[in-house]
């Protein structure tokens, strides 16, 4: 099996990989309102206005991405997605840890205050930040197996490709003349 | 000797290139990214209008009737057709939620008559606040104001404005003067400054503890709300609308 091959493959267990978080934490989200604008409110950052339009926008914007990457379509743009939207995560657990409030992250529903002592901080970064590191590997190597974006347009005799057009054809032409 | 596929489509252009055949470039961007980009702006979309739909509606203004049995305040005709009873901790954020999202569509059917309201003043968090007792604290206000004619505002007010667990809480001085910002009449801040009610509102929230519906295995959990003797989910956005049909 050639490198590129074992990469493609790695590519969709990732792919795979972030689908599965954001479809758990989003359909747990959307079962539960609720808890889902307490867990948003306790990080205190944003105005009351905010909160219940991030508390309602997150839960079905979690799920799209995680159907996006099931499929592997526009699996570039699903995981630049995904990347902003841990690194807002990692700002609000970041910036309760140091102001020190006692919250848990809600990360996955639930979520809100708890009592002083129950944080869950380092466990809940370094877990944001492993996903993190999926939604990178995709954003820059978005190619996979089994992928709606690998369907091409008049027939390909090359694998499925995951690729953004946009991104990828300009440097190859160049290197081949 | 395998070759990888990017030598291999290197090499098929390199010879479509010395034909001289410039492979056409595909026009705009692929099916996969269109289709993402529609995907994430529907959701986008869907959540603005859940949002939407949540905020709107918050602007009723009650002209309920209110009166009250100790900590059990009655909102609204005692005998329209739906009953509710709602059990709340005035430092619980998900009741502070549970008043954003479905507070208007509750005054609203408190005024047309669809629907009383009982409102049980539970306090189940004062050890919550920093020193303890808030809720109790106020708990004994909205009471208070009750008395004073100021209830739905005062009761939606310290929602609106609920302070933090684990904070201080609003001092007796500060839930007066909310009272009279309000447009308490009579003595407000004497009947605050009495806290009164302490022992109303901890046999109210003794009472529901015991009650099996609102605490099933003796576990108070709020906000519970009852409609009718029966709990409902606060998930399911038509609880309300689904009882009074």
């Amino acid at each position: 099996m050639t490198r590129d091959r074992l990469l493609d493959l790695a590519g969709t267990a990732v792919r795979l990989g972030l689908a599965t978080v954001w479809l758990v934490s989003g359909g747990l989200k959307i079962a539960d309102p609720i808890g889902t604008t307490v867990a948003v409110d306790a990080y205190d950052v944003l105005p009351d206005g905010a909160v219940l339009v991030v508390a309602s926008v997150l839960p079905p914007l979690e799920v799209a991405l995680g159907l996006l990457l099931l499929a592997g379509a526009g699996t570039r743009l699903a995981a630049l997605v995904s990347g902003l939207l841990l690194l807002g995560f990692i700002a609000g657990l970041v910036q309760a840890w140091a102001r020190g409030l006692s919250i848990d992250c809600g990360c996955f529903g639930g979520g809100g205050p708890v009592a002083a002592g129950e944080e869950r901080y380092l466990s809940s970064l370094l877990r944001d930040l492993g996903f993190l590191a999926l939604a990178v590997w995709l954003s820059v190597r978005p190619r996979t197996l089994a992928a709606v974006d690998g369907i091409r347009r008049g027939g390909d005799d090359g694998p499925a490709r995951g690729t953004d057009d946009d991104a990828r054809e300009p440097g190859r032409t160049e290197r081949t003349s | 000797m395998a070759q990888s596929e990017r030598e291999r489509r290197q090499a098929a252009q390199a010879r479509l290139q010395a034909a001289g055949i410039t492979p056409p470039k595909k026009g705009g961007p692929s099916r996969g990214l269109v289709l993402g980009g529609v995907v994430l702006a529907v959701a986008l979309l869907a959540g603005l209008y859940t949002a939407w739909q949540n905020q709107r509606g918050e602007d009723v203004e009650p002209t309920y009737a209110v009166a009250r049995d100790g900590a059990v305040v009655t909102a609204g005709d005692p005998a329209a057709p739906v009953k509710v009873d709602v059990y709340e901790d005035y430092l619980c954020p998900a009741c502070a939620q549970f008043e954003r999202l479905y507070g208007g569509e509750i005054t609203g059917a408190l005024n047309e008559g669809r629907a009383v309201v009982r409102y049980h003043t539970i306090a189940i968090l004062d050890d919550r606040s920093n020193p303890p007792g808030y809720s109790t604290r106020a708990g004994n206000a909205a009471l208070c104001a009750v008395d004073a004619g100021i209830y739905p505002a005062y009761h939606s007010r310290l929602y609106t404005d609920q302070p933090r667990e684990g904070a201080a809480g609003r001092t007796v001085e500060e839930l007066a003067a909310l009272g009279s910002e309000l447009g308490a009449t009579g003595d407000f801040t004497g009947c605050v400054t009495a806290q009164g009610q302490t022992q109303a509102v901890t046999d109210a929230t003794n009472a529901a503890a015991a009650d099996p519906v609102a605490a099933p295995g003796g576990r108070l959990a709020t906000p519970t709300v009852v409609v009718n003797g029966a709990t409902v989910d606060l998930n399911d956005s038509g609880w309300l609308s689904n009882a009074i049909g």
